[in-house]
């Protein structure tokens, strides 16, 4: 990647001369003159959002700053630079050392200071104590040593120990916010896009670019993007996520609306009242950054036993000196009471479950996977048994055509009305008899008045003439006829297990009768097969819960490969089902859509989403995968097991290094500044453990379907691809299939 | 004393390569709004911290030198004799590191481009990124800090310092090494700070290259202080003659 000499360095915009080089900065190549533009883009074109890092990292630079002096006049000091002719300036190194580890001590100490005082206020030990204590004794004993001229001096000790706790946290701070970096890019894609009118034409944007005053198209089952003001159109809305009541509302032009509701049927035309910003992503956000922010339960336990080490700690340390005190000069016991305050603190022990953490869940976001509860990863990594859901989970979710029965009339004249009629429907159906048209190079005919029917199905108007779609039940209301013929071929196709649709129109006013029966078949996803095996390799039980009848669910489960399954649960029963597992299993985890099996996400011990087709989903599941992410699953159980053994590794590290160090200091075989090596040596391999999480490879897509799915993508344009995926299935409980129920709903 | 000209000239001579490095970043942390004194009190704390730092690295490389010395003197046990001798291999292993440093570095200058990678590939844009919060803040805290922290960017030329400093097995003379060096370093970063984007392109191409040339001398003789056995009187000879 040679780049021409003409073009000016992005940072210093210079011209780049010879030496330029290319790189690519936040997904974007930019051409820089030298490494050191490069790397000062890299630091000045970077977000904003690590505030709290930044704090520390301005503390710890500062006080670095004031203990770099400090250990270079105490390593000056130690390697007797000052003896001989010299001795007569260490009052003065005393006093200049004494200058900068006042600041230095208040500068570090500060945070911790703090933490220590609203503890203590509450009747609470911290850790934070012993690292107060710690460093305000070496900080006073050397200053006394300093005025009454006399004894070693211990400032080193002191600051040191605070700029390692410093770094200690900003470690932390910066694992947080790396960690929501990564989410940023994920959540943009994760966020819903809604459908903005302008001038005359219609645009699918992103809500967060959905600004107050534009106007914004809502079909019917689609989610209210934003809050607003109905300006066309008039519908039932079911406000239920946001109110918590089940109930339908009719709202007509000037009707206020809120984000998040659904509206049931009828087009909207809606008047956006504020920024889409507000309402969904910054939700997921937030809670996003609130499983980060939360301890997990191993930390939580770890805190614990630290909150009772600590008045062990203090009291051993009293001991020690009371202990030497009576055998050795004061200093000398102090300073072996010193070693223990010092070697004590827990700092690993703190960093330990964080860090890990945080880079786990930075990692999983990278690959699209949002962890939405702090102990969703460890709970994971002890789980035995994973319950599949099969609709949506382990199926596409996205019927397609399989079979068309007509009586009189042409396959495409049908696709062609169906089309025109089905494409102002979300359903999963509808979807699937556009696809059908669109496919088959069809346009469909212009419908005009079209109203969902719930539970039964669509109607319209083509040139005046009444064309309609949905159920045997919905013809018979219409009055309309069905032969004989068409019920037959219907029937059997209900009996293998697809569900079936009617569709029918009036012809020169007379009454209309139906015409053909389409019918829909729900296949497994390709990967289905090769994850479930996978889970297999990494010990797992797999199971499928489903509602669908038992043809349907036995067919699917021989597919892909479970041996396990139960069929006909409703969504409570799921419920029962994973109870009934857990004493036999322990943690269960539940792999749904939440379509129909929100309370199972959020009964399972880990509820796992899989591409957060439902807000429910999004609201019960402690973990999301992205949308057709299913084989990401045995990498993510792969990953929360990596870093539950690392937060393990870590704690047992870090205490038994602690422990060990402990028993050393109350010998008094412990200087302090040694502790404080030790200390720091503590942490640095807590970090380092934890950071080999980096290292361990990505999700590889399963091999075998690779060139499967190329050639599936070539070859047929749409059901697959991410992008043309049912977005939203919706949520209206209506059935539609004649004698087979619409899988599992 | 002339060794430490010697090294405040190297501070000098590497500073054009500091125009590459650090430059970008005395651009980046740029000025403050409140006014003239108010960007130099912030561009002379960048340094300062910066000084501290390799201040800082000299006196502990010095130290790690002197424990190396004193613990091969000690094992030998032998008395005097072997310990100038090990102290002699100490100090003429560091150089021989200084020196390859000082002239794969040199090469970088020339625009050989294999040795960028082995130079500055550690690590070094994590802890520019941990930097990037640094700049944008005001106050006189941040700029500290990021002085402080940017001495630690990995730097060849720093490397070889220190590995200068490591040799002369002293904390002391290690300290001083350094501040020698760091200081030589300060007239082109202040004036980099004020002036970064006037430097004309053809000036700076200039500049690299005479930086380039004197430092794959530097790296010469420093390699080749550790290589030819010559008594400490030779060495001292040796750096008046250079």
């Amino acid at each position: 990647m040679t780049p021409s000499p003409d073009v000016l360095c992005r940072h210093c915009l210079l011209p780049l001369g010879r030496r330029g080089f290319v790189r690519t900065v936040n997904g974007e190549s930019c051409q820089f003159c030298c490494y050191g533009c490069c790397i000062a883009h890299q630091v000045k074109s970077g977000s904003g959002d690590a505030s709290e890092a930044a704090w520390f990292l301005v503390r710890f630079g500062v006080g670095s700053f004031l203990s770099m002096n400090i250990m270079m006049f105490s390593l000056l000091v130690y390697s007797g630079a000052f003896t001989g002719s010299d001795r007569r300036v260490l009052p003065t190194i005393h006093l200049l050392l004494w200058g900068l580890a006042t600041p230095a001590v208040l500068v570090l100490g500060e945070p911790f200071l703090r933490e220590t005082w609203s503890q203590a206020r509450r009747g609470h030990l911290s850790s934070s104590a012993l690292i107060v204590i710690g460093s305000l004794a070496a900080y006073i004993y050397s200053t006394l040593a300093v005025f009454r001229l006399g004894g070693y001096l211990y400032f080193d000790t002191a600051t040191m120990v605070l700029l390692l706790f410093t770094l200690g946290r900003y470690l932390e701070a910066a694992g947080r916010a790396r960690a929501s970096r990564d989410l940023a890019p994920l959540l943009a894609a994760e966020s819903e896009s809604a459908t903005v009118v302008e001038g005359g034409e219609e645009r699918r944007r992103s809500v967060r670019e959905v600004r107050a005053g534009m106007l914004i198209r809502v079909r019917p089952g689609e989610r209210i993007p934003v809050d607003g003001v109905i300006v066309e159109g008039c519908s039932h809305i079911d406000d239920s996520v946001i109110s918590g009541e089940s109930r339908q509302i009719a709202k007509t032009v000037g009707g206020p609306v809120l984000a998040g509701s659904i509206n049931l049927d009828g087009p909207l035309l809606i008047r956006s009242s504020g920024s889409g910003d507000e309402s969904r992503w910054a939700q997921i956000c937030r809670s996003v950054r609130e499983a980060l922010r939360q301890p997990s339960r191993t930390q939580r336990i770890a805190d614990r036993l630290v909150g009772a080490f600590v008045p062990v700690v203090l009291a051993l340390a009293g001991l020690t000196l009371a202990y030497w005190a009576h055998r050795v000069p004061f200093g000398q016991a102090m300073l072996a009471a010193l070693s223990v305050l010092v070697v004590a603190c827990p700092c690993a022990v703190g960093l330990a479950a964080p860090m890990a953490h945080s880079l786990g869940i930075g990692q999983l976001a990278r690959h699209g996977c949002l962890v939405r509860s702090p102990g969703a990863l460890e709970a994971l990594a002890v789980t035995r048994l994973i319950a599949f859901d099969k609709t949506g989970t382990l199926t596409s979710g996205s019927p397609h055509l399989v079979d068309l029965a007509r009586d009189g009339v042409g396959e495409h004249e049908v696709l062609a009305r169906a089309a025109g009629l089905e494409r102002h429907s979300e359903h999963g159906l509808a979807r699937a008899i556009v696809l059908a048209a669109r496919a088959r190079g069809l346009d469909p005919i212009a419908t005009e008045d079209v109203r969902v029917v719930p539970g039964r199905g669509l109607r319209g108007v083509v040139d005046g003439e009444l064309v309609a779609a949905g159920s045997a039940a919905f013809m018979h209301e219409l009055g309309w006829q069905l032969s004989p013929a068409l019920v037959e071929r219907a029937d059997v196709m209900a009996t293998s297990g697809h569900s079936v649709v009617f569709i029918g129109w009036s012809e020169k006013a007379r009454a209309g009768c139906a015409r053909a029966a389409l019918s829909f078949d729900d296949t497994p996803l390709p990967e289905a097969r090769a994850t479930i095996a996978a889970l297999r390799a990494l010990g797992i039980r797999v199971m499928l819960l489903t509602g669908d009848h038992a043809g349907a669910a036995e067919r699917v489960a021989a597919t892909v490969g479970v041996d396990d399954w139960q069929a006909g649960l409703p969504p409570d029963a799921k419920r029962v089902a994973l109870d009934q597992c857990r004493p036999r299993h322990g943690a269960v985890a539940m792999v749904g859509d939440g379509l129909n099996d929100g309370p199972g996400l959020a009964w399972a011990d880990v509820g796992i989403a899989v591409g957060s087709a439902t807000d429910l989903a999004r609201e019960t599941a402690d973990l999301v995968l992205p949308r057709g992410g299913l084989w990401l699953l045995p990498w993510v159980v792969d990953r929360a097991r990596a870093v539950r053994s690392s937060i393990l590794a870590n704690l047992a590290w870090a205490f038994g290094y602690n422990l060990l160090a402990l028993s050393f200091a109350t010998l008094g075989l412990l200087q302090p500044i040694l502790a404080a090596a030790v200390m720091a040596g503590s942490s640095l391999l807590v970090v380092l453990n934890s950071l080999r999480l980096e290292r361990l490879p990505g999700p590889s897509y399963p091999s075998t379907l690779q060139s499967s799915a190329a050639a599936r993508g070539a070859s047929e344009p749409g059901p697959r691809e991410p992008a043309e995926r049912t977005r939203q299935r919706l949520e209206i409980p209506h059935t539609w299939g004649e004698s087979s129920p619409r899988p599992e709903t | 004393m002339s060794y430490y000209a010697l090294l405040f000239i190297a501070g000098i001579a590497g500073s054009f390569h500091c125009i590459g490095m650090c430059g970008g970043f005395a651009c980046a942390l740029g000025g403050d709004p409140r006014g003239p004194s108010a960007t130099a009190v912030r561009h002379a704390l960048y340094n300062i911290g910066r000084l501290t730092t390799y201040c800082f690295l000299g006196g502990l490389a010095g130290g790690l030198g002197w424990a190396i010395y004193t613990c091969l003197g000690t094992r030998s046990q032998l008395g005097a004799p072997v310990l100038s001798e090990s102290l002699e291999a100490v100090q003429r292993g560091l150089a021989v590191i200084a020196g390859l440093l000082m002239i794969v570095m040199a090469l970088q200058f020339f625009g050989v481009r294999g040795a960028r990678r082995v130079t500055t590939g550690f690590g070094g844009s994590t802890l520019a990124t941990a930097l990037r919060s640094l700049l944008g803040r005001r106050g006189h805290a941040a700029p500290l800090a990021f002085g402080v922290l940017n001495g630690f960017l990995p730097c060849p030329l720093v490397y070889a310092m220190v590995a200068q400093a490591a040799s002369t097995v002293d904390v002391l003379s290690g300290c001083l090494t350094m501040v020698a060096f760091g200081l030589g370093t300060f007239p082109t970063m202040l004036l980099m700070g004020g002036l970064g984007r006037l430097l004309a392109p053809r000036w700076r191409q200039h500049g690299v290259r005479l930086a380039g040339s004197f430092i794959l001398v530097l790296g010469l003789v420093t390699l080749g202080r550790g290589i030819v056995p010559i008594t400490a009187h030779g060495l001292h000879h040796i750096w008046h003659f250079a």
